[in-house]
């Protein structure tokens, strides 16, 4: 989050700014190849504080490697990335953001508690500390009574709000996921994302979230950014302006199917469906 | 019925199979004279061999000679035996942990470093494709003739010789088995090597070192045994199986040291086995498919 104190700062030291507050993550002309594969083309993208952003499109077009990028664990091959004001590796040092993959990549010798820990531990926290955050944070995903079990006495869906409470352990400003329920059953996946725009709405981190669902994508998403297929670009970003909070009504609105209907469309358009 | 009880009945069943085909080739061959029927062709092993002397004898014959003195009067085999594996078990513990240790520091600098595993692995290989038979004498002579080291040293080293390749293997693997996932988070943190070392690629690789370790227990065993048969000693089940098979040439007190060696070896290999039991309970689930 870029609390006022920082904005104002950045007012004040830099040249005039029009935006009311710089964008948690800006992708400038962002190039990425792997040998003769261009993977992103000339991807340009803000993410404003607090929103969340959700990155759709099909397969192979580049999502997983934009949020590579964004987190330093890829270089683009030409562009610029700012990540909360720096560089990404500056980001990634300064634990700026909190990553959720696919799959919960919980380690099975560590307890669900421990597991939360984890990052808390690597930067250094006493145990008391760590102890009692990993409890909050369980408290938040409602994984209370399984902090002494092991990751594989635990369903899919659990061990994904595990990895959850610990991406958002040590309240990092962003939050980037990789279709993070695109393996759980619709039900499980549903209650998830209530779940976590019950977190989203707690926590007021920036999120940038990549699924393969249009249904998810539209519930959750202050903006939807459609990708086409490779070489990845963007297609279009369509914000979603469906009142909050979002529940379980949302999802009968004519509202969220038109809007559902735009990214098919967009979709479609680009020949992609 | 529990599967303890299926494993224990096979085992029994399996050594009984054994028992009852060795008495019935020591039987024919009696029968025989040591030739097959109607040929003039020789069975592979005589009952007796030259001047008599019982090269194959009854299984249970082993086994009661331990009870009984194993020279003229005094001591018997088995307590005699007794005293040599223990002096046998401290070259088999010291290569052993010397060999593990070993095994695990190359392992962890390879994985560290691709250069030093893509120019020092293949010396590593090497040094286990000379038959540790033909320079066994050399390293134990050579070590024995330092000084400083305890006259069981040289056989010790033998010992850790063939314990730290499988242990130099399993640990790079393991090393190199947590997902590409979990290497991912741990750079999204900042970790440092170490921490992902001690963090996330030496729990990983725990189910792999306990492999490397089970390998290294029975080649520790094989190593002493090895060392103390190929460099004259006094000392020892190699030195023992050396006296009776060589020296006195006493088959039923050599199958009896024989079958006290392979005991060892079995001992060795169980030790590190229910270790790692206990230690992959505490792991719940952790490790490859088992
Ligand atoms: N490390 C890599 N080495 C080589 N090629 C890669 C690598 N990572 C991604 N690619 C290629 O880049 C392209 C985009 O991959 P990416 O994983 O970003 O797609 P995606 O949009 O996340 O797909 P999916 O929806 O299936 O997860 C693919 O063609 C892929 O083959
Ligand atoms: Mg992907």
């Amino acid at each position: 989050m870029t609390s006022p104190e920082e904005a104002a700062v950045t007012v004040e030291a830099g040249p005039p700014v029009v935006a009311a507050a710089e964008p948690t993550v800006a992708v400038r002309h962002v190039t990425r190849t792997f040998g003769e594969v261009t993977a992103l083309s000339d991807v340009s993208l803000d993410v404003a504080p607090g929103s969340f952003v959700s990155l759709i499109g099909p397969s192979g077009c580049g999502k997983s490697t934009l949020l590579r990028v964004i987190a330093d664990l890829l270089e683009p091959s030409s562009g610029e990335v700012v990540v909360a004001g720096k560089t990404p590796h500056r980001a990634r040092t300064d634990r700026d953001y909190g990553m959720v993959f696919q799959k919960a990549t919980l380690f099975d010798w560590r307890t669900v508690r421990r597991n939360v820990e984890l990052p808390l531990e690597l930067m250094g926290w006493d145990r008391t500390r760590r102890r009692a955050r990993a409890d909050e944070m369980l408290a938040l995903v409602e994984l209370t009574d399984f902090a002494k079990h092991r990751p594989a006495q635990l369903s899919g869906g659990m061990q994904q709000r595990v990895a959850i409470a610990r991406a958002l352990a040590f309240s990092p400003k962003l939050l980037l996921m990789d279709e993070p329920f695109g393996a759980l059953d619709e039900i499980t996946r549903e209650r998830l994302n209530l779940e976590l725009l019950d977190i989203w709405t707690k926590t007021r981190t920036t999120v940038v979230f990549v699924t393969h669902s249009i249904p998810e994508a539209v519930f959750l998403s202050t903006d939807v950014v459609v990708m086409s297929p490779r070489p990845g670009r963007v297609l279009r970003r369509i914000p979603v302006d469906l009142p909050r909070p979002r529940d379980t009504g949302t999802r009968e609105l004519d509202r969220y199917f038109e809007l559902v209907t735009e990214v098919r469309e967009t979709l479609r358009g680009a020949g992609l469906l | 019925m529990s599967r303890r009880g299926r494993t224990a009945i096979n085992l029994v069943a399996i050594l009984a199979g054994l028992a009852v085909l060795w008495e019935a080739y020591r039987a024919f061959a009696l029968a025989t004279g040591n030739m097959w029927p109607g040929t003039d062709v020789a069975l592979p092993v005589a009952v007796r061999g030259s001047g008599n002397a019982q090269q194959f004898p009854h299984v249970w014959e082993p086994v009661l000679a331990l009870g009984r003195p194993y020279r003229g009067g005094g001591e018997t085999l088995g307590a005699f035996l007794l005293g040599q594996v223990g002096y046998t078990l401290r070259e088999v513990l010291a290569g052993f942990v010397l060999g593990s240790l070993l095994g695990f520091l190359l392992g962890t600098l390879f994985a560290h470093s691709r250069l030093a595993e893509r120019s020092l692995m293949p010396y590593v290989i090497a040094s286990q494709t000379v038959p540790f038979i033909a320079f066994a004498p050399i390293l134990v002579v050579g070590f024995n003739s330092l000084e400083s080291f305890p006259r069981w040293s040289g056989v010790a080293a033998l010992s850790m010789y063939l314990v730290f390749f499988p242990m130099t293997v399993n640990t790079l693997r393991g090393l190199r088995s947590a997902p590409a996932t979990a290497e991912e988070l741990m750079r999204s943190y900042a970790a440092s090597w170490w921490t992902r070392l001690w963090k996330l690629r030496v729990p990983a690789a725990v189910p792999y070192l306990f492999v490397g370790m089970k390998i290294g227990a029975t080649a520790a065993v094989v190593g002493a045994i090895v060392g103390e048969l190929s460099a004259p000693s006094s000392q020892g089940l190699g030195a023992a199986i050396f006296s009776f098979g060589r020296v006195s040439n006493n088959s039923v007190q050599l199958f009896a040291t024989t079958l006290v060696a392979g005991l060892v070896g079995i001992a060795s290999f169980s030790t590190v086995a229910l270790l790692e039991r206990a230690v992959l309970r505490a792991y719940a689930g952790a490790g490859p498919a088992r």
